[in-house]
């Protein structure tokens, strides 16, 4: 047994248990975005960040990812944490204008406009690649994964046509924390055009 | 149910999602009270570590060996709590999950403690469930033997070369034991193919070599027995001696297609006009032609343009292997404009170096065979021209062709006449099924040329190999949740194979009739339509039966208020959509209670007239789009079980519409909810059946009529796929069908009304009497008892001369 305090609650954890499931444990709500209890963490939203202090020094860390420690101090609404998420949600304003969720989530820590730019207003993905780890991890067919790098990166199937991976079970509309893999979800299920086979069948 | 099972039930918080929207402590209260739970408890979250590590002990402290999730969506959290709790000893089938924030949670605005008494039934209904599974041991599966590659395609030696690369011992069935003669008569199946030869060479020399493959020449293959691991392969002798049986662990089948000549539409005669294989033949045999050789890629007109690739790239070769030994050939290729030319920048290069002429036709006008010429029209001007030719080759035909139809046939590879043997893949999750493919390889699979071929023999080869690999490894296991076969009930009809594409069926020893079936566990992929229609019951999913959904529906049924409606989701469509919806928390009328079926044609009739029996008033059946169903042709399968509800529900005097078969798309929930919304809606018109004692006797009797054989067989004829226009009995006209079958039910609807009287009373009957306690007209019971007594169901006796029956 390890202890340790969150929010200055004193709380105990098991070696291998992240922050993240100590404090839901113990009934502390951290928000998070690419976070999903079917697959392994991932740390790519940055939203779970939780304030370490130790002494006069204090570091961000992302609960999701970061295992319970003996002794840890740690703060999980804290001025520095929930700055830092107001810059994340800034940030991912710009980036998917469109998604409701994220909108909603901004609104709760004050965000209400971005000053970033927006260069697709249109875009509702985050790119955390939750789906892709849930195709992969929950369901175990890969069919999914980010396509293109950088300013191009996107979720979909190879070459961005419907391939014969895809079962359309639908785990990575269900998972998917801001509703976009709903219109792409169109794009990788289906009947694969490309196999010349499809079309000799009926 | 006489299962010895403890149940524990864990209820999620997940944050504030759950705990203050549902009343988790009255919950637990109620689910503590219940007797077939044996423990019940509360976690934040169960699914991450703390939670998991709570249940575990749960488990161990208080002896569980069943486990219900109060939580999420089952299809995205099933596979980690399998994965987590398989150390607990608890096996897939044995942990079920109730989706309490989506289902209930989230789509409503009742109170908590309404909430939490809808979930206390739908906990119970999956606990019930759970205490009728009888589960059953984990099914290795061995190799024994050798690998077996038959049906003498090319890919065989691809196929080969790849195993014994592999370390995998094979026999590869042949039809000449010299690969030169293969090589030789390879144009009948892959013509213009000469460039390719090279490496054929190599590869059959390489498996020549080999001394793990043992090349057999044999007759006609006869039989295939067995499952993945150990088959029974038997064979014809080309000798006329006794047939010889190979015993082997694996099976792959290479199987060409066959070519053949256009008819004479096109103007083929054999001698001028010429088809690809005869063209080959012609190079094997006189050489290159001299004069002017026109390649009609005509596939367009042929009514097959996805073939012209494949032809004009034959085309293509044949055509070069010509200009490049007779320069005084003269080769011109005719394509039609629609088509893109297939060459690479460097084949455009050499073909203009050739002097190959490509001459596009605009197809709208169709090109005409004269003798010596053939008009084209030219899609720039639109003009009409004329080509000179001493030789016109046009494109061939492509068939699947006889004799791989008849290897397809005994492998169990055909599923639909005459059409190439490319499988309608079944889009299940891997963990679904044991094997992901059959493993055939050829142009007899869809047309391909040899390098396609080839291709598909190693992957057969691959796939193989690693599968021998891990069952060498001992870590083979064939999926839980697949079908199996009570030999003792099955009599050899054959309507599960018949309807079910999945392949896993096969008598038990080779082709025909009246042979009881066998389900391959690697090939099953748990989808259950086919047990479902079985008129004896006598195939069942194994971990996920009819008695387990039916003491679910059952459960459910008996615990609801009259104005809630059971239905059934199934996981690619309806559940999926409700899952989404409860996700967005979307609201929708809470009377629904969802079950989930992983496939909505593993419904049985039993488990739909269960409902009613047991006091559910209406039943939605809600499953994935048409033409999607990830198994086989589930939708369309209970379309036909619903609509034997319906006469049913109408011969008992109820509402037709208390039963109803919808789809839902799991990408729109919102179209799920107006479903939901409008079936609900109706049924609140209706009001709830009243539950007379007349009433129950029709609903026995009702339960008792689809499980009678006659109409579960009548119902397994009438099991139609959305394309077949003829009903059983080559009756065309549906409504001609209609009433036979209504014939049929009402019937053995009256008959199991009669036996379920006579049994229930143990004593003698007069027709009267009988009429008396149906309140049914004497006419239609007379049948019925003459039928039964001639049966031998019934007996009669004669009391002061009036014919008394009694059951026997």
């Amino acid at each position: 047994m390890l202890s340790l305090t969150i929010d200055g609650n004193k709380v105990e954890a098991e070696a291998g248990w992240s922050l993240l499931d100590t404090a839901r444990q113990n009934g502390i709500e951290i928000p998070t975005l690419c976070y999903h209890e079917a697959v392994e963490p991932f740390g790519a939203c940055r939203l779970c960040v939780v304030e370490l202090r130790q002494g006069n020094n204090s570091r961000l860390v992302a609960s999701c990812v970061y295992p319970a420690e003996q002794g840890l101090d740690v703060y999980t609404a804290s001025e520095k944490v929930n700055n830092v998420r107001r810059w994340i949600l800034e940030m991912l304003l710009s980036e998917c204008p469109a998604s409701s969720e994220i909108r909603e989530m901004a609104a709760q820590y004050g965000v209400q406009t971005t000053r970033f730019e927006i260069s697709d207003p249109e875009q509702e993905c985050i790119l955390c690649g939750l789906c892709v780890r849930a195709c992969a991890q929950v369901v175990g067919a890969n069919a999914i994964s980010t396509v293109g790098r950088g300013a191009q990166k996107e979720i979909g199937s190879p070459y961005l046509t419907p391939g014969d991976d895809c079962v359309a079970c639908g785990t990575c509309v269900t998972v998917c924390p801001t509703g976009a893999m709903s219109a792409r979800f169109e794009r990788v299920r289906g009947v694969p055009s490309v196999v010349m086979a499809r079309s000799v069948k009926r | 149910m006489a299962n010895e099972c403890k149940i524990g039930v864990f209820l999620c918080e997940c944050g504030r999602r759950i705990a203050p929207l549902v009343d988790l402590s009255q919950l637990k209260e109620q689910l503590e009270g219940d007797p077939l739970i044996g423990y019940v408890g509360v976690e934040p979250f169960s699914c991450l570590a703390p939670g998991m590590a709570s249940i575990k002990k749960a488990i161990a402290d208080n002896g569980l060996d069943r486990v219900v999730i109060a939580g999420c969506e089952a299809r995205v959290m099933l596979s980690k709590f399998e994965h987590e709790l398989a150390a607990s000893g608890l096996e897939a089938g044995q942990i079920d999950i109730v989706n309490l924030r989506g289902h209930v949670a989230q789509v409503s605005d009742q109170s908590p403690e309404e909430k939490a008494a809808k979930g206390f039934k739908l906990i119970k209904a999956v606990a019930a469930g759970l205490e009728a599974l009888s589960p059953t041991a984990h099914e290795k599966v061995e190799f024994t033997g050798p690998a077996m590659i038959l049906g003498g395609g090319i890919a065989t030696y691809s196929a080969a070369q790849e195993l014994s690369r592999r370390g995998i011992e094979c026999i590869a069935a042949v039809s000449t034991d010299e690969w030169e003669d293969e090589i030789r008569m390879l144009h009948e199946h892959y013509p213009g193919e000469r460039h390719y030869y090279d490496r054929l060479e190599a590869i059959m020399k390489e498996v020549d070599a080999s001394p793990l493959v043992r090349r057999i020449t044999v007759g006609e293959l006869t039989s295939l027995a067995g499952r993945t691991g150990g088959y029974h392969v038997t064979f014809s002798d080309p000798m006329g001696g006794p047939p010889r049986v190979y015993e082997v662990g694996a099976v792959i089948a290479a199987l060409d297609g066959q070519m053949l000549n256009q008819g004479s539409n096109f103007g083929h005669d054999g001698r001028n006009v010429i088809c690809h294989t005869e063209a080959e033949e012609m190079l094997w045999t006189l050489g290159a032609p001299e004069g002017k050789v026109v390649f009609w890629l005509n596939d367009y007109e042929a009514g097959h343009p996805e073939y012209c690739y494949l032809s004009s790239r034959a085309a293509w070769s044949m055509a070069r292997y010509m200009r490049e030994r007779s320069p005084l050939t003269k080769v011109t290729m005719l394509y039609n404009h629609q088509m893109a030319v297939p060459l690479s920048a460097g084949e455009r290069a050499a073909s203009r170096k050739l002097g190959i002429n490509w001459v596009p036709y605009d197809g709208a006008l169709r090109p005409t065979v004269q003798s010596g010429f053939v008009t084209y029209c030219d899609p720039e001007d639109h003009l009409e021209h004329e080509m000179p030719w001493d030789k016109l080759i046009l494109s061939p035909r492509r068939s699947v062709g006889h004799e791989a139809t008849k290897v397809a046939h005994i492998l169990g590879l055909e599923h639909e006449e005459g059409a190439f043997l490319e499988e309608h893949k079944q889009r299940v999750r891997p963990e679904q099924v044991g094997r992901d493919e059959a493993y055939l390889a050829g142009s007899a699979r869809y047309p391909c040329d040899l390098h396609e071929a080839l291709r598909q023999g190693r992957r057969a080869a691959v796939k193989t190999a690693e599968m021998v690999a891990k069952a060498t490894a001992g870590e083979l296991f064939a999926p839980r949740m697949v079908c199996v076969v009570d030999q003792s009930k099955c009599i050899g009809c054959g309507l599960c194979k018949e309807i079910c594409d999945c392949g896993g069926i096969e008598p038990v020893e080779g082709p025909g009739g009246n042979i009881p079936r066998h389900v391959d566990p690697m090939v099953c992929t748990g989808g259950g339509t086919c047990a479902a229609a079985c008129p004896y019951h006598a195939l069942t999913i194994q971990n996920n039966t009819t008695s387990q959904r039916e003491a679910r529906v059952s459960t459910l049924s008996k615990a609801l208020n009259p104005d809630e409606v059971v239905a059934f989701g199934c996981a690619w469509g309806g559940l999926a959509a409700a899952d989404n919806a409860g996700v967005k928390g979307m609201a929708y009328d809470p009377r629904l209670y969802m079950l989930r079926v992983s496939c909505i044609g593993q419904l049985d009739p039993s488990v739909l007239a269960r409902a009613f029996l047991e006091g559910a008033n209406s039943l939605l059946l809600i499953g994935c789009p048409p033409e999607d169903c990830h198994h086989s042709y589930g939708l369309d399968h209970t379309w036909s079980r619903v609509n034997l509800m319906k006469k049913l529900l109408a011969l008992c005097g109820f509402d037709r519409r208390r039963i109803a078969l919808a789809h839902a798309d799991l990408n729109r929930p919102e179209e799920y909810i107006k479903t939901v919304n409008s079936f609900i809606t109706t049924m609140a018109e209706l009001g709830p059946i009243e539950r007379t004692l007349e009433n129950q006797e029709k609903l026995a009797g009702l339960y008792a009529t689809v499980n009678s054989p006659r109409v579960r067989w009548v119902l397994g004829a009438t099991l139609r796929r959305p394309w077949e226009e003829v009903y059983p009995g080559n009756q065309r006209n549906a409504l001609a069908f209609d009433r036979d079958m209504m014939g049929v039910v009402s019937e053995e609807f009256i008959k199991a009304r009669v036996a379920n009287l006579l049994k229930e009373q143990a004593r003698p009957f007069q027709l009267r009497e009988l009429a008396a306690a149906l309140h049914e007209d004497e006419k239609p019971l007379m049948d019925s008892l003459r039928e039964m007594v001639g049966e031998g169901v019934v007996g009669r006796m004669h009391k002061d001369g009036v014919a008394h029956y009694v059951m026997r």
